[in-house]
């Protein structure tokens, strides 16, 4: 892994300390609790979470992870997007069950914006209704895996331009097939 | 302990407003008119003793709108006071001067069923969407989400790079 030169000191001093230490905020966008109960789950003696080093916390500010819990109502879609900018960056989204992934069981109703990729950008989902505590260890610890990876690439960035390089690449080899 | 309501009892006190049937134990149901729900509701809470409003309940039959007040009291007897109102124009009588805590239930059966509550002191949305648009109420028989009107939510999508 090389280190840029014009990272300091206290720039990787805080990387460290992020990618051991995540701090999570938890917010539900209308989901039916069972996740929010999972994710009790995870602070209590049984699982312990912050034996990890993974905190939960109560302001977005203070927060590196968001976990959307739910799929979005019309009217939390405009409160999670306020949420989701209040987080300083380098920010990630985790979006949580089969509510964040296209609104699971409550498809199609008159009240929904279906998915949370819609209103803020998702880098992990945990899948299941509602996803086990160690399910929701397992999108931590993903989400974790992603953030070194975008530390050693300089942002997060890189993946976007990953992306839009594959995009061209593929254009290409189409044109070359034409 | 207060003994249960009797149907002879509801039947003789309420008379004048409407006809009363026990749907089954400890539940009486007392169908009347929309002119005369709230004064019906008055002599449930007087004469008959009920003392809190269970909930409202609203049912779209197509031509009509059935509105149920469920009341219930220390006799542990359900009573409620059914009416119906038309589709088109429904209108009735807001009970929020004598119940209070009605006036919650009528904004939230206003917003969903867009019926109009007389002498709501605030008939304002509770339930949906502040951007929600006007005279479109989605538990509706005959409703439909049109894919061409904006229901409010996040109009422009995220960039990552904003």
């Amino acid at each position: 892994m090389m280190t840029p030169q014009h990272e300091t000191f206290s720039r990787r001093l805080v990387n460290w300390a992020r990618v051991k230490s995540p701090w999570i905020t938890v917010f539900n966008s209308g989901a039916c609790n069972a996740c929010d109960i999972e994710i009790i789950a995870c602070l209590m003696p049984r699982f312990d979470i912050e034996r990890f080093g993974i905190l939960v916390k109560a302001s977005p500010r203070h927060a590196d992870i968001l976990i959307v819990t739910g799929h979005v109502t019309l009217k939390q879609a405009s409160r999670l997007r306020r949420v989701w900018e209040q987080i300083p960056e380098p920010k990630y989204v985790i979006a949580m069950g089969a509510c964040g992934a296209s609104a699971g069981a409550f498809h199609g109703l008159y009240h929904m914006m279906e998915r949370v990729e819609d209103v803020v950008p998702v880098d992990v989902y945990a899948a299941g209704c509602p996803p086990r505590p160690d399910e929701i260890m397992n999108a931590v610890i993903t989400c974790l895996n992603l953030v070194k990876e975008d530390l050693a690439h300089g942002g997060k960035d890189w993946r976007q331009n990953r992306a839009d390089n594959v995009m061209e690449q593929e254009n290409e080899r189409q044109d070359e097939r034409t | 302990m207060t003994p249960s309501l009797t149907l002879e009892f509801v039947k003789e006190t309420m008379m004048e407003y409407g006809t009363a049937e026990q749907a089954r134990q400890n539940r009486i149901r007392i169908a009347t008119t929309p002119d005369k729900v709230l004064r019906a509701i008055q002599h449930v809470l007087g004469t008959l003793g009920c003392d809190r409003l269970v909930t409202i309940s609203t049912v779209d039959n197509g031509t009509t709108f059935e509105l149920i007040y469920h009341f219930i009291g220390p006799h542990r007897t359900v009573v409620s006071v059914a009416t119906e109102v038309p589709h088109e124009d429904p209108w009735v009588t807001s009970m929020s001067g004598v119940l209070p805590p009605a006036g919650i239930y009528e904004r939230q059966i206003h917003d969903l069923f867009g019926i109009v509550f007389r002498g709501h002191p605030g008939l304002k949305k509770i339930i949906l969407n502040e951007d929600w648009p006007p005279n479109e109420f989605p538990l509706r028989k005959d409703w439909k989400k049109n894919p061409d009107t904006y229901y409010g939510g996040i109009k422009e999508g995220w960039s990552r790079h904003a």
